[in-house]
């Protein structure tokens, strides 16, 4: 019964979004549309504001679009738009669900914005935990333990969400209710790096930092791609690469077309499942991800796990594995607060080019010799 | 419904139930989430096999195989000594909440105590300090459903009050889940899962260990427990210790379920639904063929939960909690809506 309101609540959600769009669609002409890679969001420009459409912005969604209206202070609203779609631009106080939304209005060096966060225990930015402790930024909760008063008193201009499930829609259809406005983010959905990387033109053109924005954008990508090269042309032989850990009888494989994954292949390795190409993550036995990886030469982010012994601990079996004799095991826990803030889901969703580099230099340490890991650490 | 299967028909069907639970068992090791060829797995159970092989056979299906028939026993074992105990059609360790006790117990040494003595990390010790405070935690609900039934005699209201017991120890646990770190709330939460797999040999003759002497206590109390079936009068008549009985027995089904949860997680639907399986195949009420017929059907339920979750096919596997809820629930359904006529009271 649950699961029916939540779903029959995100549906009448999303029809009222869908219907504003189609009414502002007949009478506003698009002029440009300025994205590059990402998949989950569209910018379309009418001179006097622009149309920010979010695509599916959570898991198995699809054909799902959320239109918001960023719209400058002193515009006037056009008859055709609901106020209920518009974001006054720029932003000046801000709600943030994420560590990479926090981690993207860094970068813009527009953390000033910021009037709360979800979790600060997993921020891992110095300036942002200053003003945690100073208490300039609160901790607004969680998901369904979200403090909406709380939110409501900060009086955001917006509140950056994020999806988890179609579920999500109905907590922050309170907050919408309570008079909070709400935009989803759905960076953490996009399959290539860059892509995740680009989601800071949207936060470009809500701060009023759209050049700033691009040109990081840009030189992110220039330096991306030009070490991608160098590995296309530098690398022979890809080392097999094993991913993640195991939960008890469970081994979540990440597909060959996520984010690590897409990683692994740009720094020149061959990921141990790259013929999975579902959405998600798929249940496997560990049984049968133990037999491929025992053709690993090296593995990756195998969960939380500090040390050779803490693997060893988790699954003993795993101690049989050739990776595991040769040590060639790496987290990516290199840069954490003690509270669990780490920088890799943070910073490094800015930085997808510092973050190949790393893999890279594990990958191919000739490529990148005397180079030393800012995300990854190899277990002792 | 006693009386109605002759002494034969009984051994006969006792030993088919044997031979399908050893069936199952050789078919377990052949068939697991990746292709092995039978000849490999057999030069891997003597030692010949190829080192991969080796390791897969012996590390990881032998030991589940194991543990699949040692908890699918244990646990149904205590769902029907709840049962009879409980006079309760629906009593089964996950049903009224012992299960979640002994999670609790689990909960308060992975997330509390554990972290103060990290030197015992996967050491027996380790297993021990588990598999005790699981007793304990099991025990301390099964006393209060205990004193509850003897007050309330409608087995809903015990039913209910085992749901409640179960979401009180939740929200405890939430709470408990909320001052503590990543790592061990990892722990914690893997184990929620239910598991069979990932089991050292050492845990499993723990796990041995300690089911063993729940068994042995279950097998002592037939007698008890057949005249426990006439009423307590008749018992008292015929000379059972009724207070020593009820000890005796919730001891057994808190060791029982108790050290299958510190270990495998909360496993569901067994300890409910087995006994009444077995009761229809056997056709009989009498302790003296159902606590044997039990424990061979939960092992042989279990075994074939844990080789259907791996028929997605190619590695894929669904959580064996999820296969063993599939295989209970409409068992569960059965009872509450038909066969006892409990529906009828609402």
């Amino acid at each position: 019964m649950r699961l029916f309101i939540t779903l029959f609540s995100s549906v009448l959600f999303l029809c009222s979004c869908g219907h504003g769009n189609r009414q502002a669609d007949g009478r506003l002409d698009r002029t440009a549309a300025s994205v590059y890679t990402a998949s989950r969001f569209r910018i379309d420009d009418f001179q006097r504001f622009k149309r920010l459409t979010v695509i599916d912005p959570w898991q198995n969604s699809s054909g799902n679009e959320l239109v918001y209206y960023l719209v400058p202070h002193n515009v006037l609203l056009p008859d055709s738009i609901s106020e209920s779609q518009v974001v006054r631009v720029p932003v000046r106080r801000i709600v943030c669900m994420s560590t990479t939304h926090t981690a993207m209005l860094r970068a813009l060096d527009a953390e000033g914005i910021i009037v709360g966060v979800s979790g600060t225990g997993l921020v891992y930015d110095s300036l942002i935990l200053d003003a945690v402790a100073s208490g300039r930024i609160p901790d607004v909760g969680y998901e369904s333990n979200l403090d909406k008063e709380l939110i409501v008193s900060l009086k955001p201009d917006l509140l950056m969400a994020y999806g988890v499930g179609a579920s999500s829609a109905e907590y922050l259809r309170k907050l919408t209710e309570m008079g909070v406005k709400v935009m989803y983010n759905a960076d953490y959905l996009e399959e290539h790096p860059l892509a995740r990387c680009e989601w800071i033109k949207v936060f470009g053109l809500l701060t009023g930092m759209e050049g700033k924005a691009d040109s990081l954008f840009r030189e992110v990508t220039a330096a991306y791609f030009s070490l991608a090269d160098e590995v296309r042309t530098g690398v022979k032989e890809r080392p097999d690469v094993l991913l993640g850990a195991p939960w008890e009888d469970v081994w979540y494989i990440s597909p060959a077309n996520s984010y690590i994954g897409r990683l692994i292949s740009d720094a020149g390795g061959r990921y141990l499942f790259d013929d999975l190409t579902e959405q998600n993550s798929v249940p496997y036995a560990v049984e049968a991800v133990f037999r491929r990886a025992t053709e690993a030469d090296l593995w990756l982010n195998p969960g939380t796990a500090e040390s050779l012994n803490d693997i060893a601990i988790a699954d003993h079996r795993m101690t049989k594995l050739p990776v595991f004799e040769s040590g060639g095991i790496w987290n990516n826990r290199n840069r954490m607060t003690s509270s669990g803030g780490n920088d890799y889901w943070e910073g490094a969703v800015v930085h997808p080019d510092l973050l190949l580099r790393d893999i890279v230099s594990i990958l191919h340490p000739e490529l990148l010799p005397g180079y030393r890991q800012l995300y990854y650490r190899r277990l002792q | 419904m006693s009386g109605k299967t002759s002494l034969l028909s009984l051994r006969l069907i006792m030993t088919g139930l044997f031979l399908l639970m050893i069936l199952l068992f050789v078919a377990d090791l052949l068939l697991g989430s990746t292709h092995l060829a039978a000849g490999d797995v057999i030069k891997s159970l003597f030692g010949h096999g190829t080192p991969h092989g080796e390791i897969i056979v012996m590390q990881f299906r032998l030991p589940k195989a194991l543990t699949a028939i040692i908890a699918g026993a244990a646990m149904s074992i205590s769902g029907l000594l709840m049962q009879t105990l409980f006079r309760n059609p629906l009593a089964g360790p996950d049903v009224l909440g012992v299960s979640s006790g002994a999670g609790l117990g689990v909960a308060l040494t992975v997330l509390t105590i554990t972290p103060l003595f990290s030197f015992t990390q996967g050491s027996p010790l380790q297993d021990w300090s588990l598999i005790l405070a699981a007793w304990a935690g099991a025990g301390a609900v099964m006393m209060i459903i205990m004193a509850v039934s003897a007050r309330m005699r409608d087995i809903m209201t015990v039913l209910i009050v085992g749901l409640l017991l179960a979401s009180a120890i939740s929200a405890v646990v939430s709470l408990l889940q909320y001052f503590s770190n990543e790592a061990m709330l990892k722990t914690y939460v893997i184990w929620t899962m239910g598991n069979l797999g990932n089991m050292s040999y050492t845990q499993i003759r723990t796990l041995t260990a300690a089911t063993l002497t729940g068994m042995v206590l279950a097998f002592v109390m037939i007698k008890p427990l057949n005249a426990m079936l006439m009423g307590e009068t008749f018992s008292r008549t015929v000379g059972v210790n009724m207070k020593m009985t009820r000890i005796i027995l919730l001891a057994s089904a808190s060791i029982l379920a108790g050290s299958v949860t510190a270990f495998c997680g909360p496993l569901a639907f067994i300890g409910v639904a087995v006994p009444h399986i077995t009761r229809i195949i056997f056709g009989t009420t009498d302790h003296r063929t159902l606590m044997p017929g039990v424990a061979l059907s939960g092992a042989v339920i279990l075994l074939i939960s844990d080789m259907l979750s791996t028929l997605p096919g190619g590695g894929q596997i669904i959580p064996v909690n999820t296969v063993t809820s599939l295989i209970g629930i409409p068992v569960v359904l059965w009872i509450i809506i038909g066969r006892t006529g409990l529906g009828r009271k609402f």
